[in-house]
């Protein structure tokens, strides 16, 4: 006979699978992130929400819920067991888009207007044959920083901001297979805008011709028919593939062998691909704590900026 | 005056009231008085109008009229409460289908009834000739009247129907306030515009900043590619040398990992490679292909002994080869990954 269930049991919580919040390999910290918003947001932004989530992969929350009554400090509260930290926040105040990005659980909090955006929908939209598959967020992107070296203070602290949202590598220990995302921060001197991509990487051998790499890379008999004979296959030239140009700037040589193409003694090209948001920013504020605090950089007043920036140099 | 003419009005309508449910459980003696009394309605106007003729004698057609209206009075008044659930008791049962319309119907009708007997009552205490005729001369009034209204109905509506309209955006408006219906509709109108300004600014607001890209990459994402590309570059020059340099410290676990089966893919891709700068001739593939084939089998059988065949198939291959170690020299001494980013961006600088 089957048995009612006791309405006083409660039940039992699914067991957390907890990732490890420290690498085990290189022994470091791996910086975990929450990314969510304050207020409302309309749509396209709720769907950058998500983007960004998706970048920030594998040591995120991918279905954060967030309540209209969720304060800061109820993420907060939450981020110390979690090991959460870093928060990525997205508002919209007087409806222009804001990016913070903090550290927690004492800040600093860096602020960004979003001057421009594009979803990865609307970058998938836009290519021809857009692949992102599944497997490229199992592992922590690459960043890459450029153009921050000439700046000031600001600047700096804003390196050293980003470079710590991702896990370190080790090159000694890393593995080619895990690479495969970039996030690529660009900063124009000029205009004083960051530039915000997400690329995919692809490795490709150099000197062979499409039809072969095509032939050992999906393990199916190749169509023979309008041939003559069996060498054609090797020697007749496929199509617009071959024809881009291989700069040697873009071509590596690997430590180890990379899935069944790529090897280790072959010379490889580097393929990028954009995924994922893009987004063009400009640093706002830097404020010392979390979303509070003396401001250590403004935009708007240099006097303040100034004044902050010698006591940095003090400390 | 009003009230009377209203009163046959009523008169005039009731009997299509009435003959619509005749189905209804009135097979006793009520319903015999209704019907009774449609008939007197339909006879109205042809023994009225003879009235004025014969004023003081006493008509006939009106002492039926007489006898016929207590008849249709009393009847339709007596039936007890008893009776009344009786008959609707009946009606249900008959429409038991439709149990609603039928007490409804019901209901319609014994409230009808009741007007029309006290239109008869009326009638009654009215009493005089005058009073009659007067009452007659209303009858016949209202009557034509109906019948002319039905008419004049019929040919203002033709009429309505014919007109050719001007294109006007309300439409025909048979209303006399037809300003005040504009002035509402463009009220209206006014309103919904300001609704869906307001609903356009919200999306514009909630669309600040979203850039759809063009198909195509410009100039500028270009210039980001590469600079994505030469970051990529060096951290994986920077990873074969740092790995490299392991691997030469422990050549033979390396090499074991490797297996023969990848050793020939290797071997296979170089060939193509060969074979493809060779201008793809034939004579040049056969000649490949045997001499691959042989020197494949040579690696198989002597791959322990370190024959010195072709390059790729030498265990020492990777190691040796200068080549390679020239790969490692020109590499960036302090390339650039992970960790070392401000070297990459002094570095781009």
């Amino acid at each position: 006979m089957a048995r009612f269930k006791n309405k006083n049991k409660k039940a039992l919580a699914r067991p957390v699978k907890n990732q490890p919040s420290v690498d085990h390999i290189t022994g470091q910290k791996i910086p975990k992130s929450f990314v969510f918003s304050r207020g409302k947001l309309p749509g396209p932004l709720r769907d950058l929400e998500l983007d960004l989530r998706k970048l920030m992969l594998p040591h995120t929350a991918l279905k954060l819920k967030e309540k209209k009554r969720n304060k800061l400090k109820d993420f907060l509260n939450v981020a110390g067991p979690m090991g959460v930290t870093h928060f990525l926040m997205i508002s919209n105040p007087k409806s222009i888009p804001h990016l913070r990005v903090a550290r927690t659980p004492q800040g600093p909090t860096i602020t960004f207007e979003i001057h421009e955006y594009a979803l990865a929908a609307d970058i998938a939209r836009s290519q021809a044959r857009p692949s992102c598959p599944k497997e490229l967020f199992s592992n922590s992107p690459l960043i890459v920083l450029s153009g921050f070296g000439s700046g000031g203070q600001h600047l700096k602290l804003t390196t050293i901001m980003f470079q710590n949202i991702f896990p370190a590598i080790d090159i000694n220990t890393v593995k080619l297979s895990s690479c495969r995302r970039i996030v690529l921060l660009n900063y124009n001197n000029e205009t004083k805008l960051i530039d915000f991509r997400h690329y995919s990487i692809r490795l490709q051998p150099i000197g062979v011709s499409r039809r072969i790499r095509k032939f050992v890379q999906k393990h199916e008999v190749p169509d023979l028919r309008n041939l003559q004979d069996v060498s054609d296959f090797v020697t007749k030239a496929g199509y617009g593939s071959e024809s881009e140009a291989d700069e040697e700037s873009a071509t590596v040589s690997l430590a180890s062998d990379l899935g069944r193409v790529n090897r280790a003694s072959t010379k490889s090209a580097v393929r990028l691909q954009e995924i994922g948001p893009r987004m063009t920013l400009r640093l706002v504020k830097i404020e010392e704590g979390l979303c509070s605090g003396a401001v250590i950089f403004s935009e708007f007043g240099k006097e303040a900026d100034d004044a902050h920036q010698e006591e940095d140099h003090e400390d | 005056m009003l009230t009377l003419t209203d009163r046959y009005l009523f008169d005039a309508i009731n009997p299509t009231i009435h003959l619509s449910p005749p189905s209804l459980g009135r097979q006793t003696s009520s319903g015999m008085a209704a019907e009774l009394q449609t008939l007197e309605a339909a006879a109205a106007p042809a023994s009225r109008k003879r009235k004025p003729k014969h004023k003081k004698s006493k008509n006939p057609s009106k002492r039926v009229k007489q006898k016929a209206s207590p008849m249709a009075a009393a009847k339709p008044r007596q039936p007890s409460k008893k009776m009344k659930k009786l008959f609707r008791k009946r009606a249900r049962e008959y429409h038991s289908d439709e149990e609603d319309d039928g007490d409804v119907e019901s209901e319609e009708e014994m409230s009808s009834g009741d007007e029309e007997d006290f239109d008869v009552r009326d009638d009654g205490s009215g009493g005089s000739e005058g009073d009659d005729e007067k009452d007659g001369r209303g009858a016949q009034h209202g009557i034509t009247r109906f019948v002319g209204g039905c008419r004049a109905f019929r040919v203002a509506f033709m009429k309505i129907m014919k007109k050719h309209l001007p294109d006007d955006p309300l439409g025909p408006i048979l209303s006399a306030h037809k300003k005040l219906v504009a002035e509402k509709l463009a009220e209206e109108d006014a309103e919904h515009k300001t609704k869906g300004e307001t609903k356009k600014e919200k999306q514009l607001a909630a669309e600040k900043g979203h850039i759809k890209p063009a198909n195509f990459l410009d100039a500028k994402e270009k210039f980001l590619i590469g600079v994505a590309t030469k970051g990529v570059v060096k951290l994986f020059n920077a990873v074969s040398k740092a790995q490299n340099s392991q691997i030469g410290l422990n050549p033979s676990k390396s090499k074991d990992t490797k297996g023969v089966e990848s050793k020939i893919v290797t071997c296979f891709f170089s060939f193509i490679h060969f074979v493809v700068l060779a201008k793809r001739r034939k004579q040049a593939f056969y000649s490949e292909l045997q001499k691959t084939n042989t020197q494949v089998s040579n690696s198989r059988n002597d791959e322990k002994s370190n024959e010195t065949g072709w390059a790729p198939l030498r265990v020492s291959y990777m190691l040796t080869s200068s080549k390679l170690k020239d790969w490692d020299k020109m590499a960036e001494p302090a390339a650039v990954v992970g960790q070392e980013h401000e070297s990459l961006e002094s570095s781009d600088e």
